[in-house]
């Protein structure tokens, strides 16, 4: 019966949180849209429902009628599973993701999260490093040459941010003493990180901008010169599982900026539930990676790869050795 | 110009500070979000809002009448004469009180270039370009506009240039409809840099 109940509630908390990562996006491309049209001064969707709030459903039923076109010479099996390789790291990411703290329901005490694993973090950079398969396997399989460089770019661009991505975290590890998330959030009751680790905090978010594919690191997609990158031979439904994907490596950067430098779930000065908190502060770097996205141009590759290697690397290691220094 | 070039210099030697610091980063994500909640300035054109021209504004012809509701023109075909692409014809008769009234007054829009010589050389003042802009249509033959037609047209504006509130009738060989007479100038909401 133990058992019973404990995979119950395991099953509805995957199936909750998967829902919940398949809607998410969809308000995401509204907010984008709303956004970019504010800052250039202009409204941006009108038309479909109230300020266009209906606009994402009318554009997934665009995609979902749309023809699912396969290029002629492509390697067809990897062309098709290329979306679904893209879309299940994000996925895995947040089985690990903690929400905030045990709550009851029914009687019943649950924690809001799949798996409490003592390594999460590491389990985290792990999975995220997966996704960058099916942007390769995508640009491969289409046998074109837009595609073909920008998953090449793409492919350099996250694997050289990934080092001082995960070299970023360690001061946070060394800090709290551990690399359970909800540990983590825990040591930050006092105060936030962010306080002890502010140029951690500022490589990560770089780092995290990078890993994104959001301007001013959105070199994997540059308009100008590469039609959209690597998925410029997709269409239709395959196209739009690469774009959940891309909003949800932004929704994952977010929630991991918020447990590891903001506190998690944990307020300041006004009382809110815990959820409102989390969602409020996952809600504000959202924001500002799409404020970025309509401010800055686009970094050139060279200098992309300078910064990450001669700027980004050195400074992590620094910050690792300063938060030494101050552990010890 | 010699203290220019030292201040420059100066500016020169110190702009690792600002860069340091991503002052121009800072900057520019100031100027964006200031934008962000600036009102937009897109006009709602068939859906909401509408555009009321200004008086000089040259758009669909029209025929005035005089005080008796009459019209004024009297047929001496001066703006047939004047036009450059020769998109005017008009034919005279002899009406019951004696007057030279014009038979057929025919404008051809498709031709026409709204330069405005018809209505400077009309001697009676009865041919001018009024304010009506949504005459769009299928064909060419539907664009020669015919004398009944013109008489009926909307004439100048008084107001100046304006946004008003306006309705989108599709039914209506989709026209929209303004229901103000004066709204707010458009051009408020443009930042212009001093």
């Amino acid at each position: 019966m133990e058992l019973m109940t404990a995979v119950a509630v395991i099953m509805v908390k995957v199936v909750l949180i998967t829902v919940i990562l398949f809607i998410v996006p969809v308000p995401l491309t509204w907010l984008e849209r709303k956004i970019a049209g504010h800052i250039q001064q202009r409204m941006g969707p009108m038309r479909v429902g109230w300020h266009g709030l209906l606009q994402p459903l009318a554009d997934g039923l665009k995609l979902l009628t749309k023809e699912d076109n396969i290029p002629d010479q492509s390697d067809r099996v990897l062309f098709k599973i290329a979306p679904f390789v893209a879309l299940v790291p994000p996925f895995m990411v947040f089985v690990a993701v903690p929400f905030g703290d045990s709550v009851s329901i029914l009687g019943y005490e649950t924690k809001p999260y799949l798996s409490d694993m003592n390594v999460g973090l590491l389990y985290i950079l792990a999975v995220a490093g997966l996704e960058i398969y099916g942007v390769i396997f995508g640009g491969w399989a289409s046998n074109s040459k837009y595609a073909l460089l920008g998953s090449l770019r793409t492919c350099a661009q996250l694997i050289s941010y990934e080092v001082p991505m995960g070299f970023a975290v360690i001061g946070v590890i060394m800090l709290s003493q551990s690399m359970n998330l909800s540990d983590i959030v825990d040591a930050q009751e006092p105060l936030w990180f962010i306080v002890y680790q502010p140029l951690g905090f500022f490589i990560f978010f770089i780092a995290g901008l990078a890993e994104a594919q959001r301007i001013p690191f959105d070199l994997a997609e540059a308009e100008g010169d590469l039609g959209a990158g690597y998925h410029t031979e997709y269409s239709g439904m395959r196209f739009s599982f690469f774009m959940i994907s891309e909003y949800l490596v932004m929704l994952t950067i977010s929630v991991l900026c918020v447990l590891l430098f903001f506190g998690g779930w944990h307020g300041v000065l006004i009382p809110l539930p815990a959820p409102i908190w989390f969602a409020l502060k996952v809600g504000f770097f959202i924001y500002l990676f799409m404020w970025f996205r309509f401010t800055f141009p686009r970094y050139r590759y060279d200098q992309l790869m300078s910064i990450g290697w001669k700027v980004l690397v050195p400074l992590s290691i620094l910050n690792i050795l300063i938060t030494g220094i101050f552990v010890y | 110009m010699y203290n220019e070039n030292a201040l420059n210099k100066i500016s020169r030697d110190h702009r690792w500070i600002g860069v340091t610091f991503f002052l121009d980063l800072i900057n520019g994500l100031s100027l964006t979000f200031k934008y962000m909640f600036s009102r937009s300035v897109t006009m709602q054109y068939p859906d909401r809002e509408k555009w009321v021209p200004y008086p000089r504004h040259r758009g669909h012809h029209v025929l005035r009448r005089d005080e008796n509701g009459e019209n004024k023109c009297v047929a001496c075909e001066l703006c047939a004469k004047i036009c450059p692409c020769n998109c005017i014809t008009v034919v005279p008769y002899e009406d019951e009180n004696g007057k030279r009234r014009p038979l057929v007054y025919d404008v051809d829009m498709a031709r026409c270039l709204y330069c405005g010589l018809c209505e400077d050389s009309c001697p009676e003042e009865a041919i001018a370009l009024g304010s009506v802009f949504e005459y769009s249509s299928y064909t060419s033959e539907e664009l020669v506009v015919g004398r009944d037609s013109l008489l009926e047209m909307d004439g100048k504006t008084e107001q100046p240039g304006s946004v008003v509130k306006a309705r989108y009738l599709p039914s209506a060989q989709s026209t929209v409809e303004a229901q103000e007479s004066s709204g707010y100038d458009w051009w408020r909401f443009i930042h212009r840099k001093d």
